[in-house]
């Protein structure tokens, strides 16, 4: 038995079949867009509660436009004038999608496709009964990550905690425009998922260095029980490193383009040569001799059969060419190692966040890298599950991992093929069945690939104003409708619409605080250049570049001067 | 300023659309002038002694000649005629058109709008002074208010909204405290009777 006050009443079906409107005056402001409201009706011999989010408010009944004529005088005041002594001035109709009852065996919704009769009351949903519904974990739960509580509802009323196993098995995206708190939000994540419930294995793809205060996590006490406190490995870009061995052919190509055709078959004949003779690891150097013998048996041959002298030999022809590219671009790097590299156990460890910095790497080196870890991560896992490797190999890899990917565009644009897309697409397609995520986040989700987008299950999506982004979305992602999408511009920051496989149906909600720092706080250029002048720099600077002073002339020579 | 009785009802078109037949010359001691049944001017039409009156509106003027369209020959001069045929000459007749807007009770309580009680034929029609027309519109809280407002804009015909612009812009002197909120009505009603007729939106 409902004993609330009902907020409006049914008017009847709405546009669609999963839509009804209902009237209500609205005296205390709470049928707000993302609302959620309820109608009682018996299925299937029981009273159920059928839930519905608000999706758009109209007027239904307005005083007339020359009653708002005075700002000094109330429209009210004119109403009562003619004589209309009624409280209610203005009516709105309401619209809201169904999202059905919930089944608490099912954990989602069921849609009764009944709109209610017309004159059904409408209830507002109480905190309980939405905090019950609408978030699959509970707060403490694990799988449960506390991202905030209900937009609609006042803080922390209605807390909302997505579910990590959806998000850990079938990727997510974050999508904001810049300054909207996307690495705020995928710090409030990794912590929740560095918390004592879950203790996850974390890698943060971060090429701009805004991570590096989730150390704080270390020390605090909220992330700490029995025992365990997390780990934050913050990796500098000086000392990332890749083995060459572990670069593929692809990878090699990315890093060198502009190759002749030439190049290119030389190029892969020597990798397959230098692969067959030392299997999977071997140096720079080997490579670029079995570039030299490839070209050299080609040459061989061809100036048996009579051709083509006078190339290959001496290091001057292409491979001589290759291997200057090679020696430059491989050589040359701090990142590409002969011996070392990221082993992937120190990267990827149960209650372990690995920062990985690249902020002073370049674009195409970003993509290698990442390209080359990420593929060793799910060549590990798929041979750990298949039992083709052991915990003496170091491509054992015991437990899944996520990796978090910032500036995700960079890495699988829509616009190119990159050798880090073809790795995402491939963890996107198949990393569920060896525990493989991704989190993926872009400002610019209309420069990410529509395959790559559409393959995260769930979403993130802060204040996103361009409207080709807009539409990216929209074709991309399923679980966000069209009423969603039109709050995007209207999000304020720290407002986010979660959607997709990590919450029952999709939610505005407001994050909440973050324990650790925010990293990526913006420069304060004025603050910075005013404390130029308090500390007496100008006055050093003119001191060091002040000229000597010139001797004064004397004489005739002064008139001239 | 004092009432001034100007005419008697002598028929009625609804229940609040009333005909009034105006005091002609030799009917009564005092005749009324004709800026006493001026368009818009508030009445009181009187129904029982303990049920106080009823508050009406000049909304229309009728003349009435029935020798209009008599073009024969007259057999007396014009001057005799008064002497010879004088019901004929009391035919002429000034009629003016008055809806109810409301009702002050015997106790001096208003209501504003269709009144419950209608006047009767032949009841005395006055003028109504500023102090009573200022009683019928204040509220309770003394606030003005111009409840009859619907009932002018719907049964007034086309005069409707220019009798109440005439209606606002008296109740304007009467009411200086409340000019704000009287002017907007008056810009509201002034732009749908002088605007809109000539093109202007809404």
């Amino acid at each position: 038995m409902i004993t609330a006050t009902p907020i409006g009443t049914t008017r009847g079906p709405g546009e669609t079949a999963h839509e009804y409107t209902f009237i209500t005056p609205d005296r205390e402001d709470q049928a707000r867009n993302g609302e959620f409201v309820f109608y009682e009706a018996g299925i299937d011999g029981e009273d159920r509660r059928v839930l519905g989010r608000i999706t758009q408010r109209q007027p239904a009944r307005l005083l007339p436009d020359g009653f708002l004529a005075e700002p000094s005088v109330a429209p009210a005041d004119i109403a009562a004038l003619v004589g209309y002594s009624g409280q209610d001035h203005d009516l709105f109709e309401i619209t809201v999608s169904v999202l059905g009852y919930y089944n608490t065996a099912l954990s989602d919704f069921i849609n009764p496709h009944l709109p209610p009769q017309p004159g059904t009351p409408i209830y507002i949903a109480n905190d309980e009964m939405l905090g019950a519904v609408l978030s699959r974990r509970r707060l403490g739960q694990t799988a449960g990550a506390h991202i905030g509580s209900l937009l609609s509802r006042p803080d922390n009323a209605v807390p909302v905690v997505v579910d990590l196993r959806a998000i850990t098995s079938t990727h997510l995206a974050v999508i904001a425009s810049t300054g909207s708190g996307k690495s705020y939000l995928a710090g409030v994540l990794v912590e929740e998922m560095m918390r004592p419930s879950n203790r996850a294995a974390i890698l943060i793809i971060d090429p701009h260095g805004e991570y590096h205060t989730l150390t704080e996590l270390q020390g605090k006490q909220e992330f700490s029980a029995g025992g365990y406190s997390p780990r934050v490995e913050v990796i500098r870009p000086d000392t990332v490193k890749v083995r060459i061995s572990s670069l593929s052919l692809g990878d090699i190509r990315a890093l060198l383009p502009d190759l002749s055709e030439r190049m290119h078959y030389f190029l892969a004949k020597g990798y397959r040569l230098v692969q067959d003779r030392f299997g999977p690891n071997w140096t720079l150097a080997q490579l670029i001799a079995a570039i030299e013998d490839s070209e050299r048996q080609v040459s061989g041959k061809a100036a048996e059969e009579g051709g083509d002298e006078g190339e290959g030999t001496g290091g001057y022809g292409t491979a001589g060419a290759l291997a200057w590219r090679l020696n430059s671009r491989l050589q040359g790097s701090r990142i590409f190692d002969d011996m070392a590299s990221l082993p992937l156990q120190r990267l990827f460890r149960p209650g372990q966040c690995t920062v990985l910095q690249l902020n002073e790497i370049d674009e195409r080196e970003q993509q290698v890298v990442v390209a080359t870890l990420l593929r060793r991560l799910f060549k590990a896992r798929m041979a750990t599950q298949k039992g083709q490797t052991d915990r003496t190999k170091e491509d054992y890899l015991p437990y899944p991992a996520f990796a978090l990917i910032e500036e995700a565009h960079r890495f699988a644009p829509a616009s190119a093929d990159l050798v880090s897309s073809q790795v995402l697409k491939t963890i996107l397609a198949e990393g569920r069945k060896f525990g493989v995520a991704v989190g993926l986040i872009t400002q610019r989700p209309g420069k990410l690939d529509p395959d790559v987008l559409s393959q995260c299950m769930t979403q993130f999506f802060l204040h996103v104003t361009n409207p080709s982004d807009r539409d990216r979305i929209a074709e991309s992602v399923e679980s966000i409708g069209r009423d969603l999408l039109g709050e995007l511009p209207a999000l304020s920051k720290g407002q986010v619409i979660i959607a997709g496989a990590a919450v029952n149906t999709p939610v505005l909600c407001r994050v909440r605080q973050r324990l650790t720092t925010h990293g990526a706080e913006d420069v304060d250029a004025p603050a910075q250049w005013l404390r130029w002048f308090e500390e007496g720099r100008e006055e050093e600077d003119r001191a060091d570049i002040a000229l000597p002073q010139e001797p004064e002339t004397r004489g005739r020579s002064k008139l001239f001067k | 300023m004092m009432d001034v009785a100007i005419g008697k009802v002598v028929r009625s078109n609804s229940h609040i659309d009333y005909v009034c037949q105006v005091h002609g010359p030799g009917e009564v001691a005092a005749p009324p002038s004709v800026s006493d049944y001026a368009f818009g001017t508030f009445v009181r039409i009187p129904i029982g002694a303990e049920r106080g009156y009823l508050v009406g509106l000049i909304y229309n003027t009728m003349l009435l000649n029935p020798d209009f369209g008599n073009l024969g020959p007259q057999l007396s001069p014009a001057p005799d005629l008064a002497v010879f045929s004088p019901d004929y000459l009391a035919e002429k007749v000034t009629l003016v058109g008055i809806i109810a807007i409301g009702a002050v009770n015997s106790d001096g309580s208003s209501s504003h709008g269709v009144p419950p009680l209608a006047a009767q034929i032949d009841t005395i029609i006055s003028t109504l002074g500023d102090e009573a027309v200022r009683d019928f519109h204040t509220t309770s809280v003394g606030r003005v208010q111009v409840g009859y407002t619907p009932l002018l804009l719907t049964q007034g015909g086309a005069t409707g909204r220019h009798l109440l612009l005439r209606v606002i812009d008296r109740l304007i002197d009467l009411f200086p405290a409340q000019v704000a909120a009287l002017t907007v009505l008056r810009n509201q009603v002034a732009w749908q009777a002088i605007v809109t007729p000539v093109g202007g939106g809404l």
